[in-house]
């Protein structure tokens, strides 16, 4: 443990252990995905930086989502990214899901990933290097330092508008709401 | 090999044009009304193998193109290489007004995801075949989305476009 960190770890303990300890979710979707495996693997070997890949959204924390993202796609990601746990950390991998990248004109592929999930942080490149995940989590590591990766805190609070906005994309979502949508319940208020 | 075929293509259907390739591939253009029979004619000439079925949009000649290319894995009785192996493109043109063929499932089992995803991205409809149902697609379109017409521009710009940003992006 690195001696200039021991304040730090007095100070908030359970923060310093969250950054430290990433499970990660490799959604597999697009061409992104095939820089995963030497980046878990021993090439460059992300459990350096405490990054353990997962099986299921119910044990991870990071969610990496590597390539363009179709509609059938989206509608996968949402349901990953509820079912996975608090605090929780989304990256959009490569320049696909950051504005449609190079299907932008498409007509099945989601532009801007952002308006249906939060994102903590994106890596943008086509295809981004291995090194660039590393460097993303370095990132990541500071914005959990001061607080700033609050991407699962901003969905609760804008879960209204987000869940529209999925429904605009996707038509009616066949599983209930994650959390209480507000404008429902002054609705049961007035009545 | 393949001028045997193209013989017996030829001395066996009128209107057939048989073109050898260099590249052990035989392109055979051929009438709608024929394409079951030749299908049948090749598949009996040890071209049981459909690989694929694809569909062409000629929005200037008001035309659809099916495409079927078959191979064939076992020449008669001799052991299988790599070699000799022939690749058989039936190409046929049918209108775009009303896009209707038939099946060739009768003939061909495999060819009935390929029939589907035809119809759910260009709308040629197939006589006969048994379920015609959705398979890729999540949205619904006005026009399928793969022929020539469809403003994929306009639609992103009418449907993703639209959808507003939740939080301020300039933060």
């Amino acid at each position: 443990m690195d001696r200039n960190q021991i304040t730090k770890w007095l100070k908030a303990p359970a923060k310093m252990a969250n950054k430290y300890s990433l499970h990660a979710i490799y959604f597999c979707t697009g061409c992104g995905i095939i820089e995963v495996p030497p980046v878990i693997t021993a090439r460059w070997d992300a459990e350096r930086f405490g990054i353990i890949p997962v099986a299921t959204p119910r044990q991870a924390n990071l969610f990496l989502i590597t390539g363009y993202v179709s509609v059938k796609t989206l509608k996968a990601i949402i349901r990953t990214y509820e079912q996975m746990l608090e605090p929780k950390y989304t990256v959009g991998f490569g320049s696909c899901p950051i504005n449609g990248g190079m299907y932008w004109d498409s007509y099945n592929t989601i532009k801007h990933l952002d308006k249906y999930i939060p994102i903590d942080g994106w890596i943008a490149g086509c295809m981004p290097r291995p090194e660039a995940i590393f460097i993303a989590v370095t990132h990541l590591w500071t914005l959990i330092e001061k607080g700033m990766a609050n991407g699962y805190v901003r969905y609760k609070e804008n879960y209204e508008f987000y869940r529209k906005n999925q429904e605009m994309a996707l038509g009616k979502l066949d599983w209930p709401a994650l959390y209480q949508i507000n404008s429902d319940s002054k609705a049961v208020e007035y009545e | 090999m393949n001028e045997s075929i193209k013989e017996q293509l030829e001395s066996t259907f009128k209107a057939v044009v048989v073109n050898i390739l260099e590249d052990s591939r035989i392109v055979v253009d051929v009438k709608k009304e024929q394409v079951l029979t030749v299908l049948k004619f090749l598949k009996d000439r040890n071209f049981d193998h459909l690989a694929l079925v694809s569909c062409v949009d000629w929005i200037e000649e008001k035309e659809f193109e099916l495409v079927y290319i078959l191979t064939g894995y076992m020449q008669g009785e001799k052991e299988y290489t790599g070699q000799e192996r022939l690749h058989l493109i039936v190409k046929t043109r049918i209108s775009r007004q009303s896009p209707q063929f038939e099946t060739v499932t009768g003939i061909f089992q495999n060819a009935e995801p390929y029939e589907r995803e035809i119809h759910e991205l260009f709308g040629v409809k197939f006589e006969g075949h048994k379920r015609l149902t959705p398979l890729f697609l999540e949205r619904d379109y006005e026009i399928p989305p793969f022929r020539k017409d469809f403003d994929t521009r306009q639609y992103v710009q009418d449907v993703f476009d639209k959808i507003p940003f939740v939080e301020n992006n300039d933060k």
